[in-house]
């Protein structure tokens, strides 16, 4: 676990989390809201990732204020339980159907905003108590179908999402494989710093 | 990290979250059957009907009467579709299936059970004048095949959510929506999607609602 941190460094992270946040969220209103309404990437590839960084951001401006493990803790080992949250939120999420409703039923909007926001929470803490291994699994089986999903979206003629034009979908589809390679790398790198620390 | 704490209550927890995540996608799509809004749209009609709401149409001839009026003039069975007359894609696509469907209808001497019906959803721009002139590109026989677009274009919202259609614009002034061919009974009632592949699907389950509707009458 981190030691205290400086309080410009707490200062800068809660910045971090409060401005990613209001940038996630701000896609869903108007004026903003017809960027989500109109591009399926903007919607997929923007908005949702943003919430889960939000939600990523703001768990570690927390935990820089108060440490030690919580009573969730025993039920959170290795982070699995947090994973298999994220994972099932992820896939529904994933659906094109959830995708239109997102886009048509307000409070569907809000649910997705409050539970990507959460996913992003969670991520963060698995993280953080996973071991490798249990990372590696759940790494190698999201990002795959991340990248399986994206390459469909982009080649696929069936319009998926009753919401969004194809041309839509097809951009969606590469930035969502674009994204799943960046995470992917992302982590990687996080292993590798985990690793040096190590020896 | 400790290595002796119970691994019980994690498993537990992991279970729980997973059943209910389970359960929650199994329920958004249909028991794993629908990913998309439009296999939901079509799986929804089949469980239970949906009544068309009433509006007041426009013709090709200028002649304004209630959509319901139409419907029930004369005991057809109608297969339904949604399109704008400038479409150069996907609209022409349907109108080459509902040009198919008329000359089977034709062919097989159906035009007293089921007819076929065009709505416009772009009324600004579909003026009767505008009309005719995609009535005559398409061959349409009256008898068979008629079209229509709404004199209000404010129910235009309400015409399309009530059939579950979404129009998104697209470039050059053109609109991409859900295409397929709905049956609707003489009473209003949308009883079937099928898919713009299966025109004969369409046919055939229309002329078996002739069938009966015709012995209930």
């Amino acid at each position: 676990m981190n030691t205290r941190r400086q309080p410009a460094a707490r200062a800068l992270a809660r910045a971090a989390a409060i401005s990613t946040a209001a940038a996630a969220v701000a896609l869903s209103l108007p004026p903003l809201r017809a960027l989500i309404e109109q591009s399926m990437a903007w919607h997929m590839v923007v908005q949702m990732p943003l919430l889960a960084a939000a939600g990523w951001l703001s768990s570690r401006a927390v935990d820089s204020a108060r440490s030690g493990p919580t009573r969730f803790n025993r039920f959170n080992r290795f982070g699995l339980t947090g994973f298999m949250a994220v994972q099932c939120i992820a896939a529904y999420w994933m659906l094109p159907s959830a995708i239109d409703r997102a886009v048509v039923l307000p409070m569907v909007d809000a649910a997705k905003v409050a539970s990507l926001f959460a996913t992003g929470w969670w991520l963060r803490n698995a993280f953080q108590v996973a071991p490798p291994a249990v990372q590696l699994f759940f790494a190698g089986t999201t990002l795959p179908m991340a990248v399986w999903l994206g390459s469909y979206l982009a080649s696929t003629d069936l319009r998926l999402c009753n919401a969004y034009s194809l041309a839509s979908q097809v951009n969606a589809g590469r930035g969502l494989v674009a994204l799943a390679l960046v995470a992917g790398i992302g982590w990687a790198l996080h292993l590798r710093g985990w690793m040096a620390q190590r020896s | 990290m400790t290595t002796d704490e119970p691994l019980l209550p994690t498993f537990a927890a992991s279970g729980a979250v997973l059943a209910a995540g389970l359960a929650g996608l199994l329920w958004a799509t249909h028991g794993g059957s629908a990913f998309t809004t439009e296999t939901l749209r079509r799986s929804a009609v089949d469980e239970a009907p949906v009544a068309v709401p009433d509006f007041i149409v426009v013709d090709t001839q200028r002649q304004q009467r209630p959509l319901h009026t139409l419907l029930a003039k004369d005991g057809r069975v109608w297969i339904v579709d949604f399109v704008y007359t400038r479409c150069t894609t996907l609209c022409l696509a349907l109108g080459s299936v509902f040009q198919q469907l008329q000359s089977h209808i034709v062919e097989q001497g159906l035009q007293d059970r089921v007819g076929l019906l065009s709505i416009s959803f772009d009324p600004q721009a579909d003026t009767p004048a505008t009309m005719s002139a995609y009535a005559e590109r398409m061959r349409m026989q009256p008898a068979v095949w008629q079209l229509l677009t709404l004199r209000d274009a404010s129910d235009r919202r309400r015409l399309l959510d009530s059939f579950g259609i979404m129009v998104v614009p697209a470039p050059l002034g053109e609109f991409e929506h859900n295409a397929a061919l709905h049956v609707v009974t003489p009473t209003g009632q949308l009883v079937r999607i099928v898919d713009l592949s299966e025109p004969d699907e369409a046919l055939a389950a229309a002329v078996n609602l002739a069938a009966s509707v015709g012995a209930a009458r």
